[in-house]
């Protein structure tokens, strides 16, 4: 990119990646990839192709089957700080059974509170509370998740990733399930958390004319339906 | 699996078990013989049950007033204590277990990790409840609390399998959310994993409170207290009228023990959620169906 300075280390590196869950059997090669801070890079491809793989891979989750992934200046294997990433699963990893302030204490204590610490930190809990007003759902605060629709819930883990406050964000299609008007709501709290923050983020989105939207770059995950002439699944950046 | 093959699998099971009792009994007459005994026992001799087991016993001197002078019955004063064993034993059981089997969860912890606590929890699993407490016995004597010891290493043992199974069952997303974000070992199992699994941890719990409670009238019978010290003396004395009445006792405990389990996990399943009118409702106005719920009324959809 040009209009970044050189000194700026990216967030985010993958050089000659190729992720999937048999070594024999890569699903996708990422040539290269970059993220530097307070960047948007969306993920688009059809369904099955590998998208969710390649976020699990980028958060440490998957052992990439070969190349580098860099994140936050560690190489895999090695682990991030605590609170550094954030995730959104696409299946959203809530616990079903407890409160929307439980779940979302659990990422504000990733980024505000030392693992040997065991009650939460004031600034855990502001940022819990903050966040949950942001996504709407202060009536629903000490609601079991169960009880929730779903995109109430899909807002709740949105809320658990901001009170965490990461320098990164994944999010695997966390405006799936919404309204027009909440789908906004959500996306600008989001973009307004990155903008103050200086944080960065990597987004699934199906929905490529709205991911041009929001995002500054789009990567399109291609097994041959887009571009007929390639052999291999690949990312390519495609011009926004 | 293939299902033709799968129902192969199953009657080839069952014929081998059938072929391996047949070979134990020698002669199928023997049942029927069997049968004409057993009926002749129970007409005889267990039939009708002897309720006097609830009659304030001569061993204690009773304060109670007449009215409730049943609390000073042999089945009272054994049931009571053998609900005492079994509650203790549970807890402490159940507390103990838990870090094990947060260990022996093969999603949260290596292998080896793993494996060795499986191995130390199959330990106290392999002897029954009934040989620990012969054991403890010999060691701290006759009482409640050689039955409480040997109670609560059983329940380790097998609550903590329960529980790893329950934890190794729940779905990925939540761990993978956990391990993303970098939280703790600690704060995984005690923040996620066990909220997570919460429903299944309680019923299992509950089940091992009712095991405990019934083999709680076996252990009696080595003279670790509780009601199976009563049953003994019965059967020594050939009095199966008095252990009939026993084992109704046992049976209807259990079974309240049963609907105390229910009730407790209603907090923590999605039956709650759905709204099924019982015929109560059906029959009753709205307005006073809404005076008793405790849910804001959901009945007819309404909020
Ligand atoms: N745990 C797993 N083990 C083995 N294979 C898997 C696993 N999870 C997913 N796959 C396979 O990997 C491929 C890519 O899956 P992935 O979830 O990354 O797709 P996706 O691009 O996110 O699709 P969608 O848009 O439908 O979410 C699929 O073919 C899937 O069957
Ligand atoms: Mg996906």
């Amino acid at each position: 990119m040009s209009d970044i300075p050189s000194s700026v280390k990216p967030i985010v590196r993958l050089k000659d990646v190729s992720i999937g869950y048999e070594l024999a059997n890569p699903l996708v090669t990422i040539p290269d990839l970059q993220i530097y801070p307070g960047e948007i890079v969306a993920i688009a491809g059809p369904s099955g192709v590998g998208k969710t793989t390649l976020l699990r891979t980028i958060s440490g989750l998957l052992q990439p089957i070969s190349g580098e992934v860099e994140v936050c200046e560690k190489i895999f294997p090695s682990k991030l700080n605590r609170g550094e990433l954030g995730y959104i699963p696409q299946k959203l990893g809530l616990i079903r059974h407890a409160s929307v302030w439980h779940n979302v204490m659990l990422g504000a204590n990733a980024g505000h509170k030392s693992a040997w610490n065991i009650f939460p930190s004031s600034e855990a809990r502001a940022s819990a509370m903050s966040s949950i007003s942001v996504m709407g759902l202060e009536q629903k605060t000490n609601e079991p998740i169960r009880r929730l629709s779903g995109g109430q819930q899909r807002r709740v883990a949105t809320a658990r990733t901001l009170a965490q406050c990461p320098k990164i964000i994944m999010a695997d299609e966390f405006l799936s399930e919404l309204d027009e008007e909440t789908m906004k709501m959500v996306l600008s709290a989001t973009i307004d958390y990155m903008r103050k923050n200086n944080s960065s983020m990597l987004v699934v989105e199906h929905d490529i004319t709205r991911a041009k939207s929001f995002a500054d770059r789009l990567l399109v995950i291609d097994d041959g339906r887009v571009n007929p002439f390639i052999t291999e699944t690949t990312a390519m950046e495609v011009k926004v | 699996m293939n299902r033709g093959l799968l129902f192969i699998i199953l009657i080839t099971i069952f014929i081998q078990a059938l072929l391996i009792f047949d070979s134990m009994l020698g002669s199928w007459d023997r049942l029927s013989v069997g049968a004409g005994t057993l009926s002749n026992f129970i007409n005889e001799d267990v039939w009708p049950p002897d309720w006097g087991v609830f009659d304030p016993t001569w061993s204690v001197s009773c304060s109670a007033s007449p009215r409730f002078d049943f609390t000073c019955s042999k089945a009272w004063i054994g049931l009571i204590e053998t609900l005492q064993i079994a509650f203790v034993a549970t807890v402490f059981g159940a507390m103990l277990s838990l870090p094990f089997s947060l260990l022996a969860a093969r999603n949260l912890n290596p292998r080896w990790l793993s494996y060795s606590s499986r191995f130390l929890l199959a330990s106290f699993r392999s002897m029954p409840s009934l040989i620990w407490a012969i054991l403890f016995v010999i060691v701290i004597g006759f009482g409640p609390v050689s039955g409480v010891l040997a109670m609560t290493l059983y329940t380790v043992g097998y609550l903590g399998k329960l529980q790893y199974e329950a934890m190794e069952g729940m779905t990925k997303p939540p761990l993978d959310a956990a391990n993303a974000i970098g939280l703790s070992k600690f704060e995984t199992s005690f923040f996620v994993v066990i909220p997570e699994s919460a429903n299944d941890l309680i019923s299992q719990a509950i089940f091992m409170f009712e095991y405990n409670f019934r083999h709680g009238t076996v252990i009696g019978i080595v003279g670790a207290g509780g009601i199976g010290y009563f049953i003994d003396l019965s059967l020594m004395a050939l009095d199966y009228r008095s252990v009939l009445a026993y084992l109704i006792l046992i049976y209807v405990v259990v079974i309240i023990i049963d609907l105390v389990s229910i009730f407790a996990r209603s907090f923590f399943t999605e039956e709650e959620d759905i709204l099924i009118p019982s015929w109560i409702e059906v029959f009753t106005p709205e307005s006073i169906i809404s005076l008793f719920k405790h849910t804001k009324g959901q009945i007819n959809g309404k909020q």
